[in-house]
C-alpha cells in the first residue's frame, strides 16, 4: 500500500525545496575550446571553494597585496574566468557570448551596469544576484572587438573591498567614487 | 555430616614431614639445571644478528617511505596552494580590468555629453 503511493509521498515533500529552490549564481561557462585555439592569448581560471580555501592559506596578511586579495576572497566560494585574445577583429561569435548571457535573465540576476563605447566599441555588462540586502553573485561580460571576458564570482561579493583592491595588480586606480561614476549605481 | 566434612579436611592438609634426602635431591637438580645448556627456543631466529639487521632495514625503509611521501604530499600541495594564490591574483587582475574597462567608457561619455553641453 505504502509503497503504491511513494512516488506521490516523495514529490509531496521535494515540492516545496523545488518551490523555493534558491537561485544558482554559479554560470554554466562553455568550455570555449575553439576560442582557445585561435586565441593569442587565453586566461581560463577555474577556483572552487576548496582552492579558494587553498590559495588563502598560501596569502601572505603582512603584504599589503595579500591581504587585500584574502579580504576580498574571505566570503567567496567560487571565482570563474574566461578571457580571450585575439590578432584579428570579431574573431569571436557573438553567440558564445550570447549563451552566457541567456543564463543572466533568470531569476535572481540584476543588471548593475551597461556602457557601450561607440568609439572603442567595447561593451561591458555587470550583473548581480542578491538575496536579502546581500550580493551573492557577480557575472561581468566585457566584449572588444579583439577581446571577450566573462568573470563569475560566487559568494558575498563587497565590492567596497574589490575597490580596495584597485591599483595593486597594476591596473591603474580607479575613481569609483558614487558622485563621480553614478553610472555604476544603475539597475536593469 | 559437617563434622566428617571437617575431620576429612584436616586429614588432608594435615603438615606432612618431607622424605629424608629431600632436600639434597632438591638441591642437585636445581644446579643441574643452571649447568645444562639452555633449551633451543622457538624465537632463536629473532635473536640472530643478521635477523636483527633485517628488521632495523625494514623499520629505516617503511619511515623513510612515510617521510619521503609526507614530503612529496607537502610539497605537492604547495604547489596547489602557490597556483590556486597565482590564479586567485589573476582573476582579480582581470577583474578589476574589465571594472577599469566599464569605468572609462562611463567616463568616455560622460565627457562627451559635457563637451555637447557646455554650459551644464
Amino acid at each position: 500500500m505504502i509503497r503504491r503511493f511513494m512516488p506521490v509521498i516523495v514529490c509531496v515533500l521535494l515540492a516545496p525545496s523545488l518551490t523555493f529552490a534558491a537561485p544558482n549564481p554559479r554560470l554554466l561557462l562553455p568550455e570555449f575550446g575553439a576560442l582557445a585555439d585561435k586565441a593569442s592569448e587565453s586566461v581560463t581560471i577555474t577556483l572552487d571553494p576548496s582552492m579558494l580555501a587553498m590559495a588563502g592559506r598560501f596569502l601572505d596578511s603582512n603584504d599589503p597585496q595579500d591581504a587585500a586579495t584574502q579580504e576580498v576572497i574571505k566570503g567567496l566560494q567560487g571565482i570563474y574566468v574566461r578571457s580571450y585574445t585575439f590578432d584579428q577583429d570579431y574573431f569571436y561569435k557573438q553567440s558564445d557570448i550570447d549563451a552566457v548571457r541567456k543564463q543572466l535573465s533568470a531569476p535572481g540576476w540584476n543588471r548593475l551596469m551597461e556602457t557601450r563605447s561607440r568609439k572603442t566599441h567595447a561593451n561591458v555588462e555587470i550583473y548581480i544576484m542578491t538575496e536579502g540586502n546581500k550580493a551573492i553573485g557577480l557575472a561581468l561580460i566585457a566584449s572588444e572587438p579583439r577581446e571577450f571576458t566573462i568573470v563569475n564570482i560566487i559568494g558575498s561579493i563587497d565590492l567596497q573591498k574589490l575597490h580596495k583592491l584597485e591599483g595593486q595588480f597594476g591596473v591603474p586606480k580607479l575613481d569609483l567614487d558614487a558622485t563621480k561614476a553614478p553610472a555604476l549605481n544603475k539597475q536593469k | 555430616m559437617k563434622d566428617d566434612l571437617e575431620t576429612e579436611l584436616r586429614q588432608a592438609l594435615r603438615p606432612v614431614a618431607p622424605s629424608e634426602g629431600f632436600e639434597e635431591r632438591l638441591l642437585a637438580r636445581v644446579t643441574a639445571e643452571r649447568s645444562s645448556p639452555p633449551k633451543p627456543s622457538r624465537l632463536k631466529w629473532r635473536r640472530s644478528p643478521a635477523t636483527r639487521w633485517l628488521s632495523a632495514g625494514l623499520a629505516a625503509s617503511i619511515l623513510a617511505a612515510v617521510g619521503i611521501q609526507h614530503h612529496l604530499h607537502a610539497q605537492r600541495e604547495r604547489e596547489i596552494g602557490l597556483e590556486a594564490r597565482r590564479q586567485v591574483i589573476e582573476a582579480l587582475r582581470v577583474t578589476e580590468e574589465k571594472l577599469e574597462l566599464a569605468y572609462r567608457v562611463v567616463k568616455d561619455q560622460s565627457s562627451s555629453v559635457s563637451d555637447e553641453k557646455p554650459g551644464v
